[in-house]
Parts: C-alpha cells; structure tokens; sequence
C-alpha cells in the first residue's frame, strides 16, 4: 500500500509540470488557472441556477431528489467516457511502465497507482461537473451534517466504478489489439470507431432528450421515469442507485444501510478491476512503443520516392504532416478534431431539422439579417480551429529533436510557414465540413456559403498564428511519450480559450453594429486579415529571438 | 576552423557550465574533447552549434562569428547530437533525405551519397523501416549519416563512439580520419581517455566547465604526470564504459 500511495504521488508530480516552466513564472501559471476558472464560471453558475430552478419544482410535488439521481447518474456517464480518455494516457501512452518494470514492484502496485492518478483526474472533473449541485440541494433542503459526510463519501467513492469499468474495457481492447505490427493504426482504428459510437449515443441522447433546456419538460420526465440518461446509467451502474438512495436517506438509518450496500458494490468494482488488470494490463502495455520493421532493402522507384528532393520548407511541412498522421496521439488531438468536432457542433442542429417552426425562423432569421449569420459561421471555424492543437503543440511535438532543428540553417521565416502549415491546411478542412453539415440541415444560400469561407479563411489563419504564438512562448519539450506532449499541456486550453473570446467579440461586435451581409463580410475579412498581417509581422520580427531563448 | 573566445554560460546564475573558454580547433586535425560527465561538453557543443546562447564570449566557425550570422555559420557544419532518439517516426532514408533538404543537396548527389553512406554503415536493409524500429546503434548511424549526406565542412560530434558497434566505430573513426586529412575539421567530444588516445591529434581536456590541459597526446600524458593533482581526473577519464 506504501508503495502504492508513493507511486501515485510521483506520476502525479511528473504530469502535473505542464508546460515548461521557467523560474518565477508559477505566478503566472497560477493566474492563467484563475482566468480559466474565471471562464468556467459561467457555466457553474447557470448550472446552480438551473438545479435550483429544478429543486423549486420538484419539490412542490416532493420529488426533488430526482435531481440527484440525475446529476449522480450524469456524472457516472461523464467519468466513465472521461475515464476511456484518462486510462488510455495513463495505463498506457505515459511510458513510465518501461520504467517501472524493472523495479521491484508488483503488477498490483503499479496498476493501483495508475487507478488513482486517473482517479485523482476523475476528482477533478467531478468538482465542476457535480460539486455545485450537491452543494445547492443540500441548502435547498436543509439538510444536516449527514447530509454535507455522506455526500463527501459519495463524491469521493461515486467515480470508483465506473472507472473501473472503463479501466476495463479499455485494457480489453489494448490487450487484444497489442498484435502485429501495424498495432498502432488497429488502435487508431479502433479509436474512431469508439468516437463514433460516443458520438452516435449522443445523438440518441439527444434526440431523446430534444428539449433540454425545458426546464418543466424535463421535470415530467424525471418523474414519469422516462428520462433516457437517467435510466441509461443507472442501468449501466446499478450501483449509483444505491447512491443516491444512501443520500436522500441520509437522515436515517436506512441511508447508512444504503450506504454500506454502496461501498460493498464498489469494492466488488474493485475486484473485478484488479482481477481483470492482473490478467489484461501487462500483456497490453508491453512492448507498447514497438514498431516491427520490414529490413527489406528500397531500391529503384521506392527509393527515389523517399529521397526526392525538395525545397527546405516545404521538406520540413512534409515532415511535420508525416509525423502527425503517423502518431496516434497526434492524429487524434490534431488531425481528427478538425474531421469530426464540426460534428459535435452542429448536434444541436438535428433537432431543429425536426421542427419545421424552427427552421422557418431561422430561414427567416439569416435572409433577414444576414449579417449576423456570417458572423456566426466565422465564429464556429474560428472556436473549430481553436480546438485543434496542431498548430499550439507545433514546437511541443518536436521534444527533444526541436534542439536539433535549432542547429538547422533554416531561415526562421521557412520554419515559420513549415509550422504554420499543417495547422492551417487542418482548419481550413474543418471550415468545409463544417459548411458541408450547415449546408446539408439549413437552408443556405450559395452566397452565403461563399462568403462565409471568405471569411472565414482569414479567421483560422489568426487561430493558428496564435497557437504557434503560444508555443512559441512556452513548450512543452521534456516528454517522454507522445501522448504527454499534447495531453498534458496547457497550450491547447489557451488556444481553444482564446477561439472562445475571439468568437463571442465577433458575434457581439456584428450583433451590435447589424450591418448586412456583404459590409459584414468584407469588414470582418478586412479586421482578419490585417491582423493577420500584423501577428505575422510580431512572428517575424521576434520569433527569433524568442526561439533563441528556448534552451530546454 | 572553431574558434571560442571567453565563452561562458551558467544554467541557473549559480554555477558555470561552462567558464569563460578559450580554444581554437584547427583544420586537418580530429581535435578530442575529453573530460568526465557533467563536466560542460555537451553545453559546449550546443553553445557551437547555434542550440544555446553563450552568457558571455564568442564562436566563429571557419570565420564566421554564428551569433552574428547564423544561417552561413549552420551552413558550414554537420552536428551529431548525444542523444540520437530523434525523428522517430521517420523512415531512415526519409530522415536522411529530410537533412539532405535541409542542407539543399541536389538528387544525385544525395542519392550517391546516400548509397555510399548506407553500404558503409551496414544500413542498407534498414533505409525503408522507422527509425522507432532502430537499435540504440542504429539510431545512432543514421543521425550520422543524416548528417554526412550533406558533406559539412566541420563535423562536430557528441559522444559519437558511444552504443556503437565496433565495425560501425572503426567505419566512422575511418571516416573522420579521411575528412580530417583532406585538411578540414572534425571536433567530437568523449568521457573516455582510450578513445582520444587512439583518434585524436590533439585533444583538450575539460573539468567543471573549464579547459584544464590542450595539445596532443603525448603532452598530456607528460603534463598528467607532472601534475600529480590530476591524477583522480586521469583514472576518472581511463576507466572503461
Ligand atoms: N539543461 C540544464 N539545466 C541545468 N543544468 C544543466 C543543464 N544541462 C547541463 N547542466 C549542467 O551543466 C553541467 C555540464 O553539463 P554537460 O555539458 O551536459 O556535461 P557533459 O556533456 O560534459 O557530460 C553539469 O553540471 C550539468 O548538471
Ligand atoms: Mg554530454
């Protein structure tokens, strides 16, 4: 157990130095965190705001601890999906097992480390996702001292089984693709296909669910029992049930018998992982970073294929476009979220395409003042582009073979383009695919749909300027997998944070000023482009110095 | 020719890496750069290479000051870093063709060299696999090579002999015998005396940052014996990997 707790506090020191930190800026790092709080707040406070509305309701008719039984089986749902993403990086893309091996450690204590690393970043999640609603429900109804104890309990035990289930699943599927040697495209493979699945439930849930927002509808649902999620996950984790038994009970001696039933399930959740680890983790993870070769000599069009000359930048993009698709965790964080995030974005959409009211508005709405609309297509490509890291991890992806770069005589502006290129090319994929799904559900004009590329063009060029900004300040070079340089950094968090910012201030800008279409677009095409012009002129001028500076 | 005057550099104000360094390696000459772990090598190859900047001090590289302009002074060497677990996801012959790129080698020349480079190191089978498939020596031959397709007129070298096999070693001391004898440069940096024995026509030798002894071997076998101070350095730098 010693050896648990102490191999868990040493993962957690190593993936906590995000970014590379220089001396004296943890101040820093401290107030960009508060600004993200900052940013999330809204959010928790519409959520506190949306749980009290609900409790009001509910508790006219005496059925308020529905809400808990909603935001306990939510928060299931969220750490199980979560935890496939954490108990990948973690099990497996972190390569401190080859380090760990060889140490006198048991499977046992390894894996249990890695449980709570994972668990420690469930704890995280959990805090933002269900702290403010157990928090309000217990003011709401007075509820006592038991109340506060057993909801810290739960908080804290609530995550364990659905990680483990997760943990599971995904050593299953490690195990049995850990074959051949074109394991990492089976994983990748296997990858899409789970995102899509994640996707293709959401849209069930969604369309299930279509009037979320509908505060009174979802009240009716809650309590005629056909809330989908809800019985969804409480179907999936029986246990959650016994959770929020133990809560609303927790004035009596039943509650503490539910309770008890509770932590009895999750030590059989336990078991069952610790079980299945012992037969499922070592013959996944081994021999993780090995890729078999062919030994076959190239000759004759092959070889002139692969030593085709070509000009110094454009071999370098090349370079940083084979690494990309060649990585899983690269192709996942800066190649797919172009592909598939317009998807998630426009979700929303497919309920409106059932609804002929809405869509009548919202033609209506976009030939009426049409202004807004491009505004509003300018500001999904630019929060798309703020979502992919391939131009805010351009320098972090290197590591340790950046330092060999900087030996390199190559003009910085070549380097610059070389960086700026795959990022680019990436978002402006994006841009048509997210005009592809617009196209396929609203009624948009050719116009429009022109325009808004116009627009939006110079849009993600900025997005992707300032990632490599970013970098530029701060990478992250010192990792030791893949999956750690783009991960674990926080590079990405500023980047999608500032596609957030500069999209709300394009849409209130436009909203503010009303103009129609072709003004606005040209305007916004013109504001783009010549701050595009201007950050390339800062890129240029002192991104060399800044690079100099970057040592280690 | 590398020339350093005054060089200096300190990772965190506290202590020098490296302390205020004088040395000048000539052409025609593999110059050795000996001292014991830690003791400012590799900071002072990055320093040379651009990778760094120095505190204080400067480095012209056959006259070209490198802090004054880079790109020619990058232009005029090849570096062969101690860590050679780089461009991992590279195919060999796509990483030695990304650096011949890089350094503008028209097609057939690269292509010839290439041949040539792979035949000797015994790589030939490997061009066409990930690097990620490599050996530690493996690895360590083809960052060499990515560097040699270029033909730099100085090779500076990080602990090159490290992990390599002794066929693969006697190819590349062979090869840094040939380019130091057509009256260029070669500067490569080693923790063991034995090697800089049988290499070097001149070697310098470097404790906690600065040059403590430079000139050729003989001379510093005699000067080892007339400082007896030196002697603990001196077993540090004879004993064997
Ligand atoms: N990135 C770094 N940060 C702080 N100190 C460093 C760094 N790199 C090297 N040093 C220190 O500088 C000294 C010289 O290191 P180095 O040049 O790598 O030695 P060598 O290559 O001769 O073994 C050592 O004391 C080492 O600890
Ligand atoms: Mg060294």
């Amino acid at each position: 157990m010693n050896n648990i707790w102490l191999l868990t506090k040493i993962m957690l020191k190593n993936s906590s130095r995000m970014g590379a930190r220089k001396k004296g800026s943890e101040w820093k790092s401290l107030m960009l965190v508060a600004l993200m709080l900052i940013g999330f707040l809204p959010m928790i406070i519409s959520g506190v705001w949306f749980v009290a509305e609900m409790y009001d309701g509910l508790a006219q008719i005496g059925q308020e601890s529905a809400i808990l039984g909603m935001g306990l089986a939510m928060v299931s749902c969220a750490i199980f999906v979560l935890g496939i993403v954490y108990v990948i990086t973690v099990f497996y893309y972190s390569q401190d097992v080859e380090h760990l091996l060889p140490l006198p450690l048991a499977p046992r204590e390894i894996l249990g480390a890695k449980f709570l690393v994972a668990l420690f970043y469930e704890y995280l999640t959990e805090l933002v996702l269900i702290g403010p609603l157990l928090v309000v429900y217990g003011v709401k109804s007075d509820a006592g001292v038991l109340y506060y104890l057993f909801a810290i309990v739960l908080f804290l035990v609530v995550p364990v089984v659905p990680l483990a289930l997760s943990s599971i699943l995904v050593m299953l599927f490690m195990r049995f693709t850990n074959i051949g040697k074109r394991k990492d495209r089976l994983r990748l493979i296997g990858g899409i296909v789970g995102i899509g699945a994640v996707l293709g439930f959401q849209y069930f849930i969604q369309r299930q669910n279509s009037a979320m927002e509908d505060i009174e509808q979802m009240q009716q649902q809650l309590l005629s029992g056909e809330n989908v999620l809800l019985n969804l996950a409480t179907q999936i984790f029986p246990s959650t049930k016994l959770a929020v038994l133990a809560l609303v009970e927790s004035g009596y001696w039943s509650g503490l018998g539910y309770l008890f039933a509770f932590l009895l399930a999750t030590l059989a959740g336990i078991l069952l992982f610790s079980f299945a680890g012992d037969r499922l983790y070592f013959a996944g993870v081994m021999g993780i970073s090995d890729s078999a070769g062919t030994r076959r000599k190239v000759e004759g069009h092959a070889f002139a294929k692969l030593a085709q000359m070509r000009p110094a930048w454009w071999s370098y993009t090349i370079k940083e476009w084979r690494v990309i698709w060649r990585t899983p965790a690269y192709m996942l964080n800066c190649l797919l979220p172009s592909l598939l995030m317009p998807f998630l974005i426009l979700i929303p959409l497919v309920g409106i395409q059932d609804r002929k009211d809405l869509l009548e508005a919202f033609r209506g709405w976009i030939t009426g003042t049409g202004g807004i609309s491009v505004a509003i297509f300018l500001a999904g490509s630019i929060v798309l582009a703020g979502m992919n890291s391939a131009s805010v991890t351009a320098i972090t992806r290197e590591g340790q073979a950046f330092f060999l770069s900087k030996s390199f005589p190559l003009p910085f502006r070549q380097f610059l383009l070389a960086k700026l290129f795959p990022g680019t090319i990436l978002s402006i994929l994006s841009i048509f695919v997210l005009l592809a799904i617009a196209v396929w559900f609203l009624p948009i004009t050719p116009l429009l749909a022109g325009l808004a590329v116009f627009v939006s063009i110079p849009g993600v060029m900025l997005m992707n300027q300032f990632g490599f900004l970013i970098d530029l300040q701060r990478p992250k070079l010192s990792w030791t997998s893949e999956q750690e340089a783009v991960k674990q950094n926080i590079n990405p968090l500023f980047s999608l944070l500032f596609g957030g910012v500069l999209a709300a201030i394009t849409i209130l800008g436009v909203v503010s000023w009303g103009g129609s279409l072709i003004p606005v677009a040209l305007v916004l095409f013109l504001v783009f482009g010549i701050l595009n012009l201007m950050l390339y002129q800062v890129l240029v001028k002192k991104g060399p110095e800044w690079m100099d500076k970057i040592e280690k | 020719m590398i020339e350093l005057n005054g060089v200096s550099k300190s990772y965190n104000g506290i202590r020098r890496a490296v302390d205020n360094l004088d040395l000048t390696i000539p052409d025609g000459e593999i110059f050795g750069f000996l001292g014991p772990n830690g003791a400012g090598k590799t900071t002072t190859i990055k320093m040379i290479t651009g990778i760094i900047k120095p505190d204080a001090g400067q480095i012209r590289i056959n006259g070209t000051d490198i802090a004054a302009d880079p790109i020619k002074a990058k232009q005029r060497f090849g570096y062969v870093p101690d860590s050679p677990d780089l461009f991992l996801r590279l195919k060999g012959l796509e990483y030695v063709s990304f650096m011949a790129d890089i350094y503008g080698v028209e097609q057939e020349l690269r292509n010839s060299r290439i041949e040539t480079l792979a035949k000797r190191f015994d790589m030939l089978d490997a061009l066409g696999d990930t690097i990620q498939s490599y050996s530690h020596g493996m690895r360590q031959k083809i960052v060499i090579m990515g560097v040699l397709v270029h033909h730099p007129e100085v090779w500076i070298l990080d602990e090159p002999l490290t992990g390599l096999d002794p066929k693969s070693s006697f190819t590349l001391k062979e090869m840094m015998r040939e380019h130091a004898d057509s009256g260029r440069t070669v500067f490569f940096s080693t923790h063991v005396l034995e090697v800089a024995e049988k290499l070097c026509d001149r070697v310098a030798i470097i404790n906690k940052g600065k040059i403590l002894f430079c000139g050729t071997f003989p001379q510093m076998q005699e000067h080892f014996q007339s400082h007896e101070s030196l002697e603990s350095l001196f077993l540090e730098l004879t004993k064997h990997e």
